[in-house]
């Protein structure tokens, strides 16, 4: 049951994966510069990887906004954030999971009579407008470096694609694991609160309950990514304008840098230390940023390419997606508690629910999801050695007949 | 990552040597045609084999270019692009070697006096050949510098014209002793060496294009 209840969560991180990943790797994809194997690999490697080691920092920041307390509202919250973003990809609106489970918890906040921390939720929506605009700074300024050394070096162009392909590459993969570290607090965030896992023993290092989660939902981003994201990476590459490699590049990294910004605690530190405000750790859309950046670069180059219905249509999706998720939960909360008479959670953000917190805490149960964990990490890596050696017998067969071509030419 | 790299390297140095074979394959031209209208036979046939064998291997290195793009995804946002101007590229060292074919099998006669004017149409279409290869090597590495350089094949493209226009005229207005068979034959041998040139601006276009785009 309890497993069933987190469903709703890894089906959000599952359409995460299969949407956001495009705009980490769509662009390299579209042009096929990296096979959509090598990007969905890298990308998923990397995703867990930024959930489970640096997630904590914006899950904090969202458990302020609302620390939904019983894991029938964690379900349902998560689940209405999940219709939403479905709804939208559906009716081809840009669609944001940040935006959808802000929305959903401000919706369990008014259900339960919790009062919403304006702070928080004022420092969340201005890095909605932030994020892309930081975007866009940076992505103008990196692609003006990148075209001054292009300009001045006198690169062989095959050679400087081939390094703008490792780059896209090494960039993907920090975008990748930039957006495990931001992102996994919409999947994974409103669940932390109501479970209490046993520690995960690795060996070489532990995992805390709330990394148990990110590590689940992190295989759920993966799960979108690997199923679902080919169809997205190569439609939507070069959907708000055409880009060239050095150009995807560029917003790639920007991308990965502002979702880095944003979700390290490190950073956040530093920034104190030196005497100034500390960075909020706030989950941004990886979607909005992108286009953020990609109109950054457009603007730079003249405005000429820029569809600018898009940007109506994402300004459209600032509303529409945390209204409509907000509604949506308040009245999947209604039914959940009185159809269902499943505890939804109450209106003191202190008390946690007690049934669920010795149901989850109860060995059995982290038993359960330890060898869950376990059984889809070692199926993984299974799975990327299959992918390898497929890939490198196709490589094989493709150079023999290469050579069989050139004798017979001879 | 190693496999890449040597990858790369590999089809840069088959392109430096393709630009190589056209680049030879003019100079070639320039001298088996000289070597014809000086009637030294020899080392025109000598010029023949060298401009088969260099169009031979252009063709090999035009199919394992394209091939390396293809199976290596390389360029992919340029493959088509640079496929075709490779395909231009090797229109001119066919020229080079069919027209040297022609004086080989049609054996045309050239009267002295027009020795000058001959060499005159050559020279300016080989030269216009031969000012596409920097414009063209130049796009590979600053294709800021492309515009400028193909100026240079323009210019000569259009005296090529200017200087067979003049030619084709001396050869139907003032030759009045020659017959109309030995004109036709001479204009017809005047449009195949300018085909060099003609092949030239096509290039030409096509890089001017594609090096607008790369700096965009």
């Amino acid at each position: 049951m309890i497993i069933l209840f987190l469903t709703s969560g890894l089906l959000l991180g599952w359409s995460l994966g299969a949407n956001d990943a495009a705009n980490i790797f769509g662009s390299a994809v579209g042009s096929k510069m990296v096979s959509f194997r090598k990007a969905a690999i890298i990308a998923s490697v990397f995703v867990i990887s930024g959930a489970v080691i640096q997630g904590a920092g914006v899950t904090d920041t969202l458990g302020k906004l609302g620390a939904v307390n019983a894991i029938g509202g964690s379900f349902t919250v998560a689940l209405a954030a999940a219709i939403t973003v479905y709804l939208m990809t559906k009716f081809a609106i840009p669609v944001s999971t940040t935006q959808a489970i802000v929305g959903a918890i401000i919706g369990w906040n008014l259900f339960t009579g919790n009062s919403t921390d304006n702070k928080t939720l004022t420092q969340i929506v201005s890095t909605w407008v932030a994020g892309p605009v930081l975007g866009a700074a940076i992505a103008v300024l990196l692609y003006i470096f990148l075209k001054a050394i292009k300009k001045n070096s006198s690169i062989h162009l095959v050679r400087f694609e081939s390094y703008i392909r490792t780059g896209l590459i090494i960039v993907g993969a920090f975008g990748a694991y930039s957006l495990g570290a931001n992102n996994i607090a919409n999947v994974m965030g409103v669940f932390i609160p109501a479970f209490n896992l046993q520690e995960l023993n690795l060996g070489l290092f532990t995992l805390s309950s709330a990394q148990q989660l990110f590590l689940l939902g992190g295989l759920a981003i993966a799960a979108g990514i690997l199923t679902y994201s080919k169809k997205v990476m190569e439609t939507v590459g070069n959907n708000i304008m055409e880009l060239s490699s050095e150009a995807a590049l560029v917003a790639v990294l920007a991308q990965a840098l502002v979702l880095f910004i944003f979700s390290s605690s490190w950073l956040s530190t530093a920034f104190v230390k030196m005497g100034l405000p500390p960075i909020p750790m706030v989950p941004v859309s990886s979607s909005q940023v992108i286009i953020g950046c990609i109109i950054g670069i457009g603007l730079y180059k003249g405005a000429r390419n820029i569809n600018f219905r898009i940007l109506a249509e994402i300004a459209a999706g600032w509303i529409v997606t945390p209204i409509f998720s907000g509604i949506l939960a308040f009245f999947s909360l209604f039914f959940i508690k009185n159809i269902f008479s499943i505890d939804v959670g109450g209106n003191d953000r202190n008390i946690i629910d007690p049934a669920a917190q010795s149901v989850t805490a109860n060995s059995q149960i982290s038993e359960i999801i330890q060898y869950l964990i376990l059984s889809l990490l070692i199926a993984g890596i299974v799975a990327i050695l299959f992918y390898y050696f497929l890939d490198r017998k196709k490589k094989i067969e493709l150079r023999k007949s290469e050579e069989k071509f050139w004798r017979n030419l001879k | 990552m190693a496999v890449f790299t040597r990858t790369t390297k590999n089809l840069i140095l088959k392109i430096e040597e393709f630009f190589d074979n056209i680049d030879l394959g003019l100079l070639v031209f320039r001298e088996g045609v000289k070597a014809y209208l000086e009637k030294d036979m020899e080392a025109f046939n000598r010029h023949i084999e060298k401009a088969e064998l260099l169009e031979s291997n252009a063709d090999k290195l035009q199919r394992s270019i394209e091939n390396e793009m293809i199976t290596h995804s390389i360029l992919p946002q340029h493959r088509g692009e640079v496929s075709s101007l490779i395909d231009v590229l090797d229109e001119i060292i066919d020229t080079v070697k069919s027209t040297l074919n022609e004086f080989s099998i049609e054996m045309p006669d050239i009267p002295a006096s027009l020795n000058h004017n001959f060499i005159s149409i050559m020279e300016a279409s080989v030269s216009a050949g031969e000012e596409l290869i920097p414009a063209a090597r130049a796009y590979f590495k600053s294709p800021y510098t492309v515009r400028e350089k193909l100026l240079k094949v323009y210019y000569y493209e259009s005296e090529t014209d200017k200087v067979s226009r003049g030619t084709a005229r001396i050869i139907f207005q003032e030759m009045n002793d020659m017959d109309l068979a030995h004109k036709s034959h001479l204009r017809y041998i005047i449009q195949h060496i300018e085909n060099i040139s003609d092949n030239a601006q096509k290039a030409a276009d096509l890089l001017s294009a594609m090096a607008i785009k790369t700096v965009m």
